[in-house]
């Protein structure tokens, strides 16, 4: 059984993460498990919902919410206690909780981390980050995150905007910026390819929004280091969001890899699949306009062996 | 019912009834659950004869009786933990009485695990132990996988810390639950080769002991440890606990359970429980306070409802307790600088008022001053919003709390409980390590809260130190640190002082000094009983004075005959 992949949703009061969560069981491609503080902030139209008992709600769409009242450890007894188990976890932390100390629960059996988020109210985030009380709660939330989601940007200038994404660089180096409004970012900017590699197979359906951008790019094996080195190249960026994709090694070319990289965090894993495709198929997710015109073609198209 | 209600006098060496108007008596009459008066033994038999037949028993005739010792902040858990064997480091009594002393080094810890490792028959079985306090030991030694292989090589075994942020296990169990050198957790602690030495730091890690940390959670809130929790409280002399925080009461399963036990007759203890809205702030706030009320309205005598209770920071030996400037004095390599919130200050305003509004008490655990800084402003404001009198919100811990904040508690009527055990078990840590000598003499100021005219009470925060009023009034009286040290001689407070804050005013905080915490007539008869007069023996002797057992609405509860 593969390891389910956990994102953890953190964020100051108000940033806005009760709503990205709302818009991502709203547009649910995965059977998810979701563990928040408070029920009642879940906005769940009441004909989705197939069952209450206690702590979870079980909804039509085979997602389930599970109330964080008695812990996290009790909460992640109870999904994963689901069958069929989840194929997704996604925990929205409190206010002031650091989301390293939450997304340590993902490395465990069963589990891995997909990616610690951290929500950012575009608005507010300089003054919070020198309150008196909760300044330094705000910037060590900052620097735990592998990608900030920048919200209610539509409610400052552009000045504001730019200086705002400079500063953030600053807090948080390794995280990658994206910019929302409404806490609306689409799945295939929040998730790695899951357990079911969706985010592959369907990425057309996700590729029009001005604030990302897709790229795709089908080839032949890679080599392992031409892959390492672009990985560190990708370090001293903040536009790349997310990579993702199945690819053949030059190495080992019978046994397909899963490449996965959010912020400056990547992985190269065993596919652990029947269906091995003997292509590559790399997807990459940036900020707009982030590569030249022919794409992931500077990046990959000299690595295929052929 | 038809049953006959008796009366029945007590006469005692002394009773101190903790009533101004009648400071003592040399007897106590006892009708049904509650007191018919307190007297001499001529006086109240004329009045018991009116109202039938009579029995005076001499039982108590060489006794001292308080009215029952209250114990507002410590929590059902510690009941449970006596399930399991203990190693801490400083000798406690278990429930049956029995003495465990304390395991002074690993040495000590090894011995006592394999003595216990040897009973168990069931070789799977994994074995389960508390109280683990590495903190005291000499030399930084920690206890680790190696040093628990000594004990078995195969059974599993799962050591959970006196902190209760780290566990240790060993090989076998880290062979059973597939954890290798390729664990990626943070929090496992690893030896110089990188392989795991079986220390698990904090939740995350300490979930990959998998059954033996599921089993250690459930069994530290089963039924089992509800019935421990009162006996330990019984030994110790408390015949009121409040168990702040512990329990979700909207989970009605543990309601029934709280029900069952606390309403039997033979179980020795009344409890407050006290709602909670969780760790995090994660059951609605509204409903939670509906639900409460409610409980309240429909409480029996023994389990009462009616105070909120929330937690704001962490704790000061953890260096996670909110401290305002110039915050840690001596804090661990990597330390952020300051502690953790646990709810975002700005939201305890709003929570507050919800509770404030309907007329409940909230008990706010705060360690540090920063975090009783942003609960007495929660507190201001709530009654901005809606006036309300007599509220007695508490601060909980109240550790650093200074003494311009004392002066808000006074002016808005609110309650301090001081974690005055603080004093002994870690007052020598606070001076050399967390807060620094300045602040560790001015902790836990019950000095400062009575001269600002703070109703105040004393708590132990059982599991976290042993049940104990005697203790917990020592340490406020004395202020000694573990290794003898006086710290702020200033906040020491009078033994008759100390007294009250264990009896009348932990009542008046948790508003049920209607019923309890003095002994006059009409109240409910719950003594402590008590081998000596602590009013007459050395204060430095106070936490020595031996208990004979309690009185909970009448019925006698002899402590757990101790085996020294």
């Amino acid at each position: 059984m593969s390891d389910i992949p956990v994102t953890v949703i953190g964020g100051y009061l108000g940033a806005g993460k009760t709503t990205m969560v709302n818009h991502l069981l709203r547009n649910a491609e995965e059977r998810m498990a979701v563990l928040v503080n408070d029920f009642g902030s879940i906005n769940i139209d009441e004909e989705l919902i197939s069952d209450r008992d206690g702590d979870t709600i079980s909804l039509a769409n085979g997602c389930i919410c599970c109330s964080l009242a008695d812990g996290l450890a009790a909460a992640l007894d109870t999904v994963l206690a689901f069958d069929p188990k989840p194929e997704r976890l996604l925990i929205e932390a409190s206010g002031v909780a650091d989301p390293a100390s939450i997304a340590a629960y993902a490395h465990a059996p069963g589990l891995r981390l997909d990616a610690a988020l951290v929500v950012v109210d575009a608005e507010t985030i300089r003054a919070r980050s020198t309150d008196k009380y909760v300044g330094d709660t705000v910037v060590r939330q900052l620097a735990s995150a592998d990608l900030l989601i920048l919200n209610k940007v539509d409610l400052v200038d552009a000045d504001v905007l730019s200086g705002t994404k400079a500063w953030l660089s600053r807090q948080a180096p390794k995280a990658a910026i994206v910019e929302a409004t409404n806490g609306a970012v689409a799945s295939a900017v929040i998730f790695d390819l899951g357990l079911v590699n969706r985010a592959v197979h369907n990425v057309s359906e996700t590729v029009a929004e001005d604030v990302f951008q897709t790229w795709s790019w089908t080839g032949d094996e890679l080599k392992r280091s031409h892959i390492e080195n672009l990985m560190t190249a990708l370090d001293e960026r903040d536009d790349v969001f997310r990579v993702k994709g199945v690819v053949t090694l030059t190495d080992e070319p019978d046994q397909p890899m899963v490449l996965q990289r959010v912020g400056s965090r990547w992985s190269l894993t065993v596919l652990e699949s029947e269906d091995k495709p003997t292509l590559s198929r790399v997807v990459a997710i940036t900020a707009p306009d982030a590569l030249k015109p022919d794409g992931l073609d500077t990046w990959l198209g000299s690595a295929t062996s052929t | 019912m038809s049953e006959a209600v008796e009366t029945t006098i007590y006469p005692a060496r002394t009773i101190h009834t903790m009533n101004r108007a009648h400071p003592s008596a040399e007897a106590i009459a006892v009708r049904g659950t509650r007191i018919l008066g307190i007297g001499s033994v001529d006086e109240l038999s004329t009045w018991a004869e009116r109202l039938g037949p009579y029995t005076v028993d001499e039982s108590f005739a060489d006794k001292v009786l308080f009215p029952g010792f209250i114990e507002a902040h410590c929590h059902v858990m510690t009941g449970g933990m006596w399930q399991f064997p203990y190693v801490g480091f400083f000798d406690r009594r278990g429930v049956d009485g029995r003495l465990w002393t304390g395991c002074k080094n690993i040495a000590a810890v090894v011995e006592r695990l394999s003595e216990v490792e040897q009973q168990i028959d069931d070789p799977e079985e994994t074995l389960i132990a508390w109280g683990l306090d590495p903190i005291y030991f000499d030399g930084e030694e920690r206890l680790l996988a190696h040093h628990l292989d000594e004990v078995s090589a195969t059974r599993p075994m799962f050591v959970y810390h006196a902190s209760g942020h780290l566990a240790t296990v060993n090989s076998a169990l880290m062979a059973k639950e597939g954890i290798t050198r390729q664990a990626a957790t943070p929090g496992v602690a690893r030896y110089e080769s990188g392989e795991p030495n079986g220390e698990f730091q904090e939740p995350a890690a300490m979930r990959l002991a998998g059954d033996a940390f599921t089993t250690f959670r459930q069994t530290i809130a089963s039924a089992e440890a509800k019935w421990n929790y009162g006996f330990e409280a019984r030994n110790a002399g408390n015949t009121t606990v409040a168990d702040l925080g512990t329990s979700n009461v909207a989970d009605e399963e543990k309601l029934t359970e709280w029900r069952s036990v606390v309403n039997d007759p033979d179980f020795p203890c009344r409890v407050m429980v006290a709602g909670a809205s969780g760790v995090a702030g994660t059951v609605d706030p509204t409903s939670l306070a509906e639900l409460v009320l409610e409980l309240q309205a429909t409480e029996s005598e023994k389990l009462r409802f009616g105070v909120i209770k929330i937690v704001i920071d962490g704790s000061i030996q953890g260096f996670t307790a909110r401290i305002s400037w110039p915050h840690y004095f001596n804090a661990p390599e990597g330390h952020p600088g300051n502690g953790l919130w646990l709810i975002p200050p700005d939201q305890v305003a709003d929570l507050v008022s919800v509770y404030h509004q309907a007329g409940l008490t909230v008990h706010c655990h705060c360690n540090g001053d920063e975090a009783a800084e942003v609960f007495i402003d929660a507190v201001e404001e709530a009654h901005r919003r809606h006036p309300r009198v007599d509220t007695r919100h508490t601060v909980q811990h109240c550790q650093l709390t200074t003494p311009p904040q004392y002066r808000r508690m006074a002016t808005m009527g609110m309650c301090a409980n001081i974690f005055s055990n603080h004093m002994f078990y870690w007052g020598d840590q606070h001076r050399e390590l967390t807060v620094g000598p300045e602040r560790a003499e001015q902790m836990d100021a019950c000095g400062t809260a009575e001269a600002a005219g703070v109703s105040f009470s004393i708590h132990c925060d059982a599991p976290v130190t042993p049940m104990g009023p005697l203790h917990v009034a020592w340490c406020a009286v004395n202020r000694l640190t573990a290794s003898g040290r006086v710290l702020g001689e200033q906040e020491r407070i009078s033994v008759d002082t100390a007294l009250r804050a264990i009896t009348t005013e932990a009542a008046y905080q948790l508003k049920l000094d209607h019923d309890i915490g003095s002994l006059e007539a009409g109240k409910l008869a719950d003594l402590t009983v008590l081998d000596d007069d602590p009013y007459e023996v050395d204060p430095a002797t106070l936490k020595d004075i031996g208990v004979w057992g309690t009185v909970v609405g009448g019925r006698k509860h002899p402590a757990a005959k101790s085996n020294a």
